[in-house]
């Protein structure tokens, strides 16, 4: 790619997402949700919240996904049998229905650090867009922090500004 | 006039207050002597390179801070600075104690950033969308821990209290000294409660044990600052509040 841009052309800054600490509860994140997203009507690319530890390190991150995979009463897991396959019955999620208010509401109450992604990857502000990209499609990421000496966090990319920056390079004549 | 400090863009805090500070301090190193006009607004506006806006929020903060004073129809002034006839309160657990010569010791057991959840955005008096730098510390006097302290600071107030050593440090200091961040009312609400169970963890007494709790609400002018929340157990030693009314 001409003009080699790196990561910290394209970062964004922390706090254009809402942090939180691992002990904070799957309800009051539902309710952040509501209130820096929904109620604002800002629908960013991806919807997510980072999770921070006492000290202010990135513990992770959770996308709206994970919040709903929080709130799943556990016998819907499907088992893993030896001998048999795993089999997916999604009309068993007509129990999930009848047992929200019990079951999702009691899973409501757990800490987002059991439901949140773990910061693994991350890139620094001087790595390649393409470095980024690699992490993002091998790891099945839309957001990676950037840590300046593998501890500052200093930025965010996301998926949407390494496609842009991609997709005008592929374009381009 | 010399562009030796510069308005730093990538600066969370905001322009004005950037430009607040650097005049301040023009002021205080008596770069800018007593009855000193400043230069106009439109010149201000191209040596810092920033809005008239800007330029506008900065002078007016510094003249309701008694640092300039203007005169209608000749200009701005450097003013002499005089105290407020206002109560000062001294609160800080550290000063208190410090006083009688008690050995105390802190453990910051949280230093991070949080969004207002709960009741929080309107104790703090902000946006549910802002972030909030949570500051949770423990005191210990003689190694028996008697306070739990837990503050709440909105981040754009002053950002880099985050990174600041709040065990050696009050944060009344760090804000008004360090961050020229006056602090000029406190409203205190007392209270009792039962102590949680990581409460009494933490002071080392049984759950559901009584406490006081101070809950106190600061200011600088009309803005809220900080909400700070204090459970102290029953023992040995007071929480003093003490006002001082200073004379002009």
């Amino acid at each position: 790619m001409s003009k080699s841009k790196v990561v910290k052309d394209l970062m964004i800054d922390v706090f254009e997402y809402p942090h939180v600490p691992y002990w904070f509860t799957i309800s009051q994140v539902i309710k952040i949700i509501k209130v820096s997203f929904v109620s604002s009507k800002k629908y960013p690319e991806p919807l997510a919240i980072l999770v921070f530890d006492e000290k202010y390190n990135l513990m992770g991150t959770i996308v709206l996904k994970d919040i709903l995979s929080g709130l799943e009463p556990r016998f819907m897991r499907p088992t893993e049998k030896a001998q048999a396959y795993i089999q997916e019955e999604a009309e068993l999620s007509i129990i999930w229905d009848t047992l929200f208010n019990t079951e999702s509401k009691k899973l409501a109450e757990k800490p987002v650090s059991e439901i949140m992604v773990p910061a693994k990857y991350f890139v620094e502000p001087d790595d390649s867009i393409t470095k980024a990209a690699y992490l993002m499609i091998h790891h099945d990421l839309v957001l990676l922090p950037v840590l300046e000496n593998k501890k500052k966090f200093v930025g965010l990319i996301r998926l949407v500004e390494i496609f842009d920056e991609i997709s005008n390079a592929i374009l381009k004549e | 006039m010399e562009l030796l400090e510069l308005i730093d863009r990538q600066n969370h805090r905001k322009l004005y207050v950037q430009l607040y500070d650097i005049i301040k301090k023009k002021i205080e190193d008596k770069e800018w002597s007593v009855g000193f006009r400043i230069p106009i607004e439109q010149e201000l506006c191209k040596v810092f390179n920033v809005s008239r806006s800007t330029v506008r929020s900065a002078i007016l903060e510094l003249v309701r801070q008694g640092y300039l004073t203007r005169q209608q129809g000749r200009g701005t002034f450097v003013s002499k600075k005089v105290i407020s006839d206002k109560l000062t309160m001294f609160t800080t657990f550290g000063e208190l104690m410090l006083d009688e010569g008690i050995d105390f010791s802190t453990d910051v057991l949280a230093q991070t950033i949080m969004m207002p959840v709960d009741d929080l955005s309107d104790k703090l008096n902000i946006s549910g969308d802002k972030h909030i730098i949570y500051i949770k510390r423990l005191r210990k006097v003689d190694y028996t821990p008697i306070l739990i302290q837990e503050t709440y600071i909105p981040f754009h107030i002053c950002p880099p209290i985050l990174e600041e050593d709040v065990q050696k440090n009050s944060l009344f200091e760090l804000l008004e000294k360090k961050h020229g961040i006056h602090l000029t009312g406190v409203r205190n609400y007392f209270d009792v409660k039962y102590l949680n169970a990581d409460e009494g963890m933490l002071l080392d007494s049984s759950e559901s044990s009584p406490a006081l709790v101070l809950t106190q609400h600061f200011f600088s002018g009309e803005t809220q600052i900080m909400y700070m929340r204090s459970i102290k157990k029953p023992g040995r030693f007071e929480l003093l509040i003490e006002f001082e009314k200073k004379d002009r």
